[in-house]
């Protein structure tokens, strides 16, 4: 059913109108005017003669592109920490909101929640000069594993590429997790506690409760974030790899990210750079689509 | 009741916050406002200058920086690099398309070349005696691009006079003298010499005298700076700083020093002394600055580097804690592969690195003012006043003529926070070494001979005299520059990834980074050497070298012109 506009719904409305025709217009200059810089993926681009001048060469920049074995490798390192960045966020956030839940001391909850989410506002820089100091040959770690017995000689975790994603992946658990749990901790306490007292007539213990009203309480919140993440998954980063990395271990720590600041900033060659980046734009939408639809026909909370 | 108070709590931080803010940024203006209408008195007129190199700001203030603009009329606002490389800085400059108004871009400088950022210099040169007579007829001409024209002039080792040299300001395998000093000052010249010293030094005397222990041997890897770990072959072969390929001067032939069997050799050492554990196990994983940190402690016997990568950073970390009376303080020593090779780690003369410098560009309003400007720095006024200071503050001149310093003034020239307030180089910018226009003094306090030894430790002395050197030259003894076509660094620097060998240079450069630590941790050295060679010759190395050889062979006829 359309209704039908007059100008009196429209003068009621012109606060609404107004802030909408802003966001419109704020979206439209910040998230569509620079998809035109897209057309340099296509074209020899020269910054001297700029995108009106440049010749179009078609596909050549992606053929080039996915013939560049080092691209094919720095898709899967993005892959791969992404996943497992995902997996391992995604956790741990919920564990954590929900041990946090359980704590019945008050004062001891506030300050284990507010000392979890402070990471979150360090930067990466600073982050990953704590863990190089902290893994190093005489850092933290190796002294407690030696002192401990764990191990004989001194582990250089920097030097071997086995080490670098569980290092990626522990660096974003610990400065993200106390963040990402406080969506969940509102999320729970949104649950009618009701539930909970007729969990335990029903004789629910602890672990009951969980599983039957916590969990399920937040399942939407989790399949919501989840879908968002699932879009990210190729933002498996830039900052923590571009730092951490060295020589050794660049087989595995370089990102698409990484991949176009190399060779479209550094190397100037701007094409292959908007290429790179199409390709990761577009696999993220491919990817949002397919989980939304999953979520779809299992019948859950879904984006669109 | 709670919430009410809590909301007004809130609303109260939250007005707290803005007032704080505004006033603070009422304050930033108003002393930006206070700058301008000074500036506006006076007529002085203000630049921006970025350099593609970490350097430190100065403070607005600086005092010689004032002298500079009162008797010049121009100020110039220097930023540095921070946390990126020259390439992403110049990448992402270009891709802003708004520039300072000079630049020095490094290995950045064809790119901006090539996206058109820079103003041709030609027309101008002639018009500014102290510019036109910075190079000659031949020099200016190897500066000019593609297209004809010149975009930058190169600021560094331009000899003026006499060439008074005394630091060794290049690469060299450097040592503690305490080391020397214990062995009793032996004749170091082979890489096995060298290492057996720090051996067998370290096993006497594995600790520092408060007990740290000592790192033998330590090799910087970090991005652009594994030239540390990776081109000693063609210095161990006894040639000049090439840099990216040995150049025979018999035949003129291009040859690729990654492949010859003094690199083997050497890699094979290193190899052995990482498992003896000589070489530092984090040699491969440490940042710039950890590796800094750890030459200012002192630990470090030894060490391949530039002296300009560790001697102002580190060297000066090691004399003000007093670390030099200890012995901890490096000098270079003369090593080669066999006694019988001929060290070239020195060159005399200057070289003329052609590939960058500094340039003016298109979003400069004010082309004519730029160059009068480093016409004037090039003037022998101004000139010590940039690197020597003020006289009667900085340094003393004796009945003689010639300028000195006291053991304060020396110490203040090493103190970063007089630097930043008193002390303006303008270092990136155009300048002399060599004598002055006087014919007494150096242009440089560093290659005034006399101010030089003053300026040295004891312990550096006393080693110093062990073999019969005045200075750190002395050590290694000179040579002349090899040909025309030196450096060859100068083209290899600028090669992109438009070309076939510019690809090639790119994967050769990340293949080593990746493969020659391996290598040289490696437990089955000629195993991973054979891994090695496969990928690095799967980056088709031969477009490179046949690129290479192409330039030189123009270079050469280059500057046969010049001899008719």
């Amino acid at each position: 059913m359309k209704t039908k506009i007059d100008l009196n719904t429209i003068k009621k409305q012109k606060t609404l109108l107004i802030w909408g025709a802003i966001i419109t217009i704020y979206g439209f200059i910040f998230y569509y005017l620079p998809l035109a810089g897209w057309l340099m993926a296509f074209q020899d681009y020269k910054p001297k003669n700029g995108i009106l001048h440049s010749t179009f060469i078609g596909m050549a920049k992606f053929t080039r592109l996915f013939s560049d074995v080092s691209f094919l490798k720095v898709i899967r390192n993005t892959l791969a920490m992404g996943v497992i960045n995902l997996v391992a966020t995604f956790v741990m956030a919920i564990v954590f909101a929900i041990l946090l839940n359980e704590v019945r001391n008050v004062f001891g909850k506030r300050v284990v929640q507010t000392i979890s989410y402070l990471p979150h506002f360090l930067s990466w820089i600073i982050v990953t000069g704590i863990l190089h100091d902290a893994l190093s040959g005489t850092g933290i770690v190796n002294e407690f594993l030696m002192n401990f017995g764990f191990i004989k000689q001194n582990i250089d975790f920097f030097a071997h590429t086995q080490y670098f994603w569980p290092i990626v992946a522990f660096a974003n658990v610990w400065k993200e997790t106390g963040w990402n749990a406080i969506i969940y901790l509102a999320a729970i306490t949104s649950i009618d506690p009701a539930l909970y007292e007729a969990a335990s007539i029903d004789g629910a213990g602890r672990w009951g409760k969980i599983r039957h009203v916590t969990l399920p309480g937040i399942k939407p919140t989790i399949i919501i974030l989840l879908l968002m993440n699932v879009g990210n998954v190729l933002n498996a980063g830039f900052e923590i790899q571009y730092l951490l990395g060295n020589g050794l271990v660049q087989s595995v720590s370089q990102t698409i990210d990484i991949y176009v600041l190399k060779w479209g900033i550094s190397q100037s060659d701007y094409a292959i750079g908007t290429a790179a980046g199409i390709f990761k734009s577009v696999v993220s939408i491919i990817l949002i689509v397919i989980a939304n639809q999953i979520a779809k026909k299992s019948g859950e909370e879904r984006l669109f | 009741m709670k919430k009410k108070a809590l909301s007004l709590l809130l609303s109260m931080v939250v007005v707290a916050s803005t007032v704080a803010c505004g006033s603070s940024a009422r304050t930033d203006s108003g002393s930006g406002d206070a700058a301008a209408t000074e500036s506006g008195d006076e007529g002085v007129k203000e630049f921006t200058a970025f350099f593609a190199v970490p350097g430190s700001e100065i403070n607005d203030d600086n005092e010689v920086q004032e002298l500079i603009a009162e008797k010049t009329g121009v100020k110039v606002k220097e930023t540095w690099l921070t946390g990126q490389t020259a390439e992403e800085a110049v990448g992402t400059l270009i891709a802003g398309g708004e520039y300072p108004d000079f630049i020095d871009g490094g290995d950045g400088m064809m790119q901006l070349y090539e996206a058109g950022a820079l103003v041709p210099l030609d027309d101008y040169i002639d018009s500014y005696p102290n510019i036109k007579a910075y190079y000659t007829e031949q020099e200016w001409d190897s500066l000019r691009q593609e297209d004809g024209h010149i975009y930058w002039m190169n600021q560094f080792q331009n000899i003026k006079g006499e060439d008074t040299t005394c630091t060794h300001n290049d690469e060299a395998f450097w040592i503690q003298t305490r080391v020397l000093e214990w062995a009793g000052y032996p004749e170091v010249k082979t890489m096995d010499q060298y290492f057996d010293l720090i051996e067998s030094y370290n096993e006497a005397n594995p600790t520092m005298e408060d007990g740290t222990e000592n790192i033998p041997y330590t090799i910087l890897c970090d991005d652009w700076r594994y030239f540390c770990l990776e081109n000693a072959p063609e210095f161990l072969d006894g040639y000049p700083n090439d840099g990216s390929v040995i150049v025979d001067p018999e035949e003129l032939k291009v040859i690729d020093y990654n492949t010859t069997d003094t690199a083997v050799a050497y890699f094979k050492k290193l190899n052995e002394e990482y498992q003896k554990g000589i070489v530092d196990p984090e040699s491969f994983t440490q940042t710039y600055d950890e590796y800094i940190a750890k030459l200012s402690t002192g630990r470090v016997l030894g060490m391949i580097d530039q002296w300009w990568d560790f001697a102002y950073t580190a060297g000066d970390a090691i004399k003000s804690a007093g670390l030099d009376d200890q012995g901890c303080m490096y000098v270079p020593l003369p090593i080669t592969i066999s006694e019988d090779v001929h060290n070239q780690w020195h060159n005399s003369g200057g070289v003329l690195n052609v590939s960058s410098g500094l340039g003016i560009t298109t979003s400069c309003e004010d082309v004519e003012g730029a160059l009068q400007f480093i016409d004037d720095l090039l003037g022998q006024e101004i000139h010590n006043l940039r690197f020597w200071g003020v006289e009667g503050v900085d340094y003393e001149v004796d009945e003689d003529g010639v300028f000195y310093r006291t053991e304060e003034e020396r110490t203040n020239a090493a103190d970063t926070a007089y630097k930043a307030s008193h002390i303006c180089s303008y270092s990136y910018f155009p300048q002399w070494c060599g004598t002055s226009d006087d014919g007494i003094n150096a242009n440089m306090p560093s290659d005034q001979p006399q101010e030089y030894y003053d300026s040295l430790a004891d312990s550096v002395k006393e080693c110093l005299a062990a073999y019969g050197a005045q200075t750190y030259v002395d050590m290694l003894g000179t040579n002349e520059a090899p040909g025309p076509w030196y450096p060859m660094y100068s083209y290899s620097n600028n090669l992109t990834t438009s070309t076939d060998a510019g690809v090639a240079w790119n994967l050769m450069g990340e293949v080593k980074h990746e493969y020659l630590p391996k290598v040289v941790m490696a437990d089955d050295f000629d195993a991973a050497w054979a891994e090695y060679m496969e990928a690095y010759n799967a980056c088709n190395p031969q477009d490179f070298i046949d690129a290479m050889q192409t330039e030189l062979e123009r270079r050469v006829a280059e500057a046969a012109k010049f001899e008719e």
